[in-house]
């Protein structure tokens, strides 16, 4: 037994060096193209790029709450536009994203900062060409992981080179936070290092090249100057906010606008432009999303048919299945329009008479004709048609119409107000339209979630050409475009317009309004909510708006407990058409920003990890 | 045999060091400590006028870390406060949020039984509040608002607030007899209070298709833009709705 005991003492002596069949060595990674395209895939996998399936509020895989690369992830009706007004979806409230889910990244950054250190060792297996290639792919990698960092907490710690543990103490990697201005500075300046060393082209829109480096920074530096000139006006008082880790000062402003302009600026000389290849101007609005040869893409996600897991179930839930299998084959719609983000492109009062009645409408999609094309593409209106159905949506059916106006109907208690109303599609009634609802909804208050709260439906990135069968979960392979040239157009009009660059502001604009069909504008109608007000409509729904409102310091104000309405049909059965009513949506919900929330509070973990993370931001 | 007994206590002694050196023993104090008091309106004996979320006593515990994690006590609506299950220590107990003018944080001791009051002045008096039925079911409330130091945030929110027990108040009310009663000339952004005219001071606030029968509480509010948006709030007046 003893010896027993003294023979297993000497063999755990023994050293087990084997070598590790499963882990790439650096002498694998970097001795060949093939091996550092695969080790900078994993990097842009990892990127925190919101596209279809990210998710603002977090979800718990098991291990914390994580917003990016979850796994198995359909529910794309958690999004951002559905908290804070874009649309109306399943969060609560506003509340329910806006302390974020503590993205802290450090480990990829570490990861990109090992490719940039070790790069250089192995560069004889390359042309000095391909090397500053990678380098410049790799700085704007980085870029992209700080400036996620920076919009959500401001200040971070700064950290370019490999920290390693032991060999390091704790108190030497216990970092401090840098100030806001600096990581900001720190953003642009990584990408003009990218600009120098990437190409005109990558061969693949998925890969950055030089135009995608400018195209980040064109975003990043305006975010910037918007916080320093709004963010010096409205703000949460903290020693972070004193010490420089919340906040820029608004001196800072009008460099880091113009630093914007001429990113934008040299975006514009590569080969991008609007997507205009139908004349008809609904259907170009539309496939702007769709069209995979878009020359207005600069850098893209793409989905990969083969594997389930790597596709996108944007299709399946934003189209109604209230009705089972109706424009869907599963999955089922949460998230909706608001009528406030509609009204932001044109008036929806054709639908109200001079003495506040409501007008009469021979057919549902009557009202809609002459609205904006790019409205008309970005939203989807009653009486619209998709894979062969209609978007027959109605509240209900008054057998005769009320007395007196909208606005007193409205206001009565949802008990006291008498139409027909149901919260299952396929219940009829004895008149003419057969169904009380219709297949695309919608219920009374109280009832689920699953057909529209306000009358419309999302258009944009839905792709039409799908049968019914087609669309499922797990099944959409349409990118997600992560930037367009439409964006760096608004980026630089609302740079301009800060810095008093009027005409170069009404250039971009009117090239954006002529591609969306609406009117152009002149010189005395440019103001600053004007040119806000163009990157609202243009880029709803593509998780821009959530960022923008946080930017210009506008979220405490625009969700001071709001309530969003919605454009409700119904049928009047006795004369035979249809009424829309503007009314607040069925769950009225509250969605409220508390100024506090412009930034996050650093995760408490890395807090304790960590104290030299201190101060927290303001308010937490 | 001999041996195999002795190799066997061997090998327990040898688990049993192995063990105890897993073991620690934890010899601190549970939270038998508790802080408790009242937040009284400055110059007069009554408490504020306030409810849960208005604002609370943050503690923050110096005596554990130079950089603590804040905890909070939320104020009742009575105006008291008290958590019974605190660790004892030093800690750093000030007014967390609220439409209070400021006042300096307190340094003590907390141990079993403490007790701190807080005297504190609201940006906002809101006085001669009544509410009364002068029309069938619709409820007329009268108040006047003044500003005892000058200097205070832009007000942009003054609304009634209307519920059935008499926990009212911000977060605590019926949505069609309250948030849609607010005053809807006072611009989301804040109005200064340099811009109320004397006329402004006066108030009245009707709300009309109260349920008759019902006994209702209700209070009104002034709200700020300032850091959380807090409020001051009125007292608290019992209604019954008329039959006829």
């Amino acid at each position: 037994m003893i010896i027993a005991g003294l023979l297993i003492s000497i063999t755990s002596c023994q050293k087990l060096d084997a070598i590790r069949q499963d882990v790439l060595t650096d002498d694998q990674i970097f001795s060949s193209e093939a091996g550092i395209t695969a080790y900078v895939a994993q990097e842009y996998r990892k990127l925190p790029i919101e596209s279809f399936e990210y998710r603002p509020d977090g979800r718990n895989d098991g291990s914390g709450d994580i917003g990016f690369n979850l796994h198995h992830e359909w529910e794309h009706f958690y999004r951002a536009g559905a908290a804070c007004g874009e649309m109306v979806g399943p969060y609560g409230g506003t509340g329910d994203i806006a302390n974020g889910f503590g993205y802290w990244p450090y480990a990829d950054i570490r990861a990109v900062n090992y490719f940039i250190a070790t790069l250089p060792k192995y560069a004889s297996n390359f042309t000095p060409d391909k090397v500053n290639n990678f380098l410049g792919e790799a700085y704007f990698i980085r870029a992209y992981y700080y400036f996620a960092l920076a919009k959500r907490y401001g200040g971070i710690p700064i950290i370019t080179t490999v920290q390693n543990y032991p060999q390091q103490t704790v108190q030497e990697l216990q970092v401090h936070r840098n100030t806001e201005d600096e990581v900001w500075t720190f953003i642009g300046n990584q990408l003009d290092s990218a600009y120098q060393l990437l190409p005109a082209s990558m061969g693949a829109l998925e890969r950055a090249n030089k135009y995608t480096a400018m195209a980040l920074k064109s975003r990043a530096m305006l975010y910037a100057g918007s916080i320093a000139k709004y963010g010096s006006q409205n703000f949460v008082d903290g020693d972070a906010r004193a010490q420089g880790f919340a906040g820029i000062s608004a001196d800072k402003a009008p460099a880091y606008f113009q630093k914007a302009i001429d990113a934008s600026k040299l975006v514009a000389e590569g080969p991008y432009s609007l997507y205009r290849k139908s004349a008809d101007k609904i259907k170009n609005y539309t496939d702007v999303f769709l069209d995979a040869t878009s020359p207005e893409n600069i850098l893209i996600r793409s989905y990969y048919a083969g594997d389930p897991e790597r596709c996108n179930s944007w299709d399946a839930t934003f189209s109604p299945q209230g009705k089972l299998n109706y424009m869907s084959s599963g999955g089922g719609s949460r998230a909706y329009p608001t009528l406030e983000l509609v009204e932001r492109f044109d008036s929806l009062n054709m639908v109200i008479n001079p003495d506040g009645t409501p007008r009469r409408f021979d057919h549902p999609a009557d009202p809609f004709q002459n609205l904006e094309p790019r409205l008309r593409a970005t939203v989807y209106f009653p009486g619209d048609v998709l894979r062969g159905k209609v978007f027959d949506q109605r509240e209900g059916i008054y057998l005769t119409i009320f007395n007196g106006t909208v606005a007193d109907e409205v206001a009565k208690p949802s008990g006291a107000r008498s139409y027909l109303s149901s919260s299952d599609p396929t219940i009829t009634y004895n008149g003419a339209l057969g169904t009380v609802i219709g297949g695309a909804g919608m219920y009374p208050p109280g009832s689920p979630d699953n057909v529209t709260r306000t009358g419309f439906y999302v258009r944009k990135y839905i792709d039409y050409t799908k049968t019914v069968d087609q669309v499922n979960l797990f099944t959409g392979t349409t990118p997600w475009i992560e930037f367009r040239y439409a964006e760096i157009l608004l980026n630089r009009a609302e740079a301009d317009i800060e810095t008093n660059q009027l005409n170069d502001a009404l250039t971009c604009l009117n090239d954006i309004r002529d591609r969306a069909g609406a009117p152009a504008l002149t010189l005395t109608d440019m103001t600053v909510d004007v040119v806000r007000n163009e990157r609202c409509k243009e880029l709803a729904f593509e998780n821009h708006y959530w960022w923008d409102i946080r930017r210009w310091r506008v979220a405490d104000v625009w969700l001071s407990n709001a309530h969003f309405k919605g454009l409700y049909p119904y049928y009047v059965e006795n004369e035979g058409k249809y009424i829309f009513l503007k009314e607040t949506e069925n769950f009225n919900r509250n969605y409220n920003f508390d100024k506090k929330n412009y930034y996050e509070g650093l995760p408490g973990g890395e807090l304790a990890t960590n104290p030299n993370l201190y101060p927290n931001n303001p308010g937490y | 045999m001999k041996l195999k007994i002795i190799s066997t206590f061997l090998l327990g002694m040898f688990v049993l060091l192995g063990l105890s050196s897993c073991v620690k023993e934890d010899n601190y104090n549970g939270p038998d400590a508790s802080l408790q008091g009242n937040v009284f309106e400055d110059g007069t004996d009554s408490t504020v006028q306030t409810c849960s979320g208005n604002f609370s006593i943050r503690l923050e515990q110096l005596s554990w870390s130079s950089t603590p994690t804040p905890q909070d006590i939320p104020i009742k609506i009575d105006g008291t406060y008290q958590n019974s299950e605190l660790f004892s220590g030093h800690y750093r107990v000030s007014i967390h949020g609220g439409a209070f003018w400021p006042i300096d944080p307190v340094e003590m001791d907390i141990a079993k039984g403490s007790k701190q009051d807080f005297k504190l002045t609201p940006y906002v008096d809101i006085s001669n509040f009544q509410a009364q039925f002068l029309d069938s079911n619709a409820l007329t409330l009268t108040f006047k608002i003044s500003a005892p130091i000058d200097g205070i945030p832009d007000i942009n929110l003054i609304q009634p607030y209307v519920n059935t027990t008499r926990i009212v108040g911000p977060g605590a009310s019926i949505y069609d007899f309250s948030d849609q009663m607010k005053d809807i000339t006072i611009p989301a952004g804040g109005k200064a209070w340099s811009d109320f005219t004397d006329a402004d001071k006066t108030r009245k606030i009707v709300i009309p298709n109260l349920i008759r029968g019902r006994i209702f509480y209700v209070r009104v509010g002034v709200g700020f833009n300032n850091n959380d948006k807090s409020s001051n709030l009125s007292n608290i007046i019992e209604v019954t709705v008329p039959q006829q």
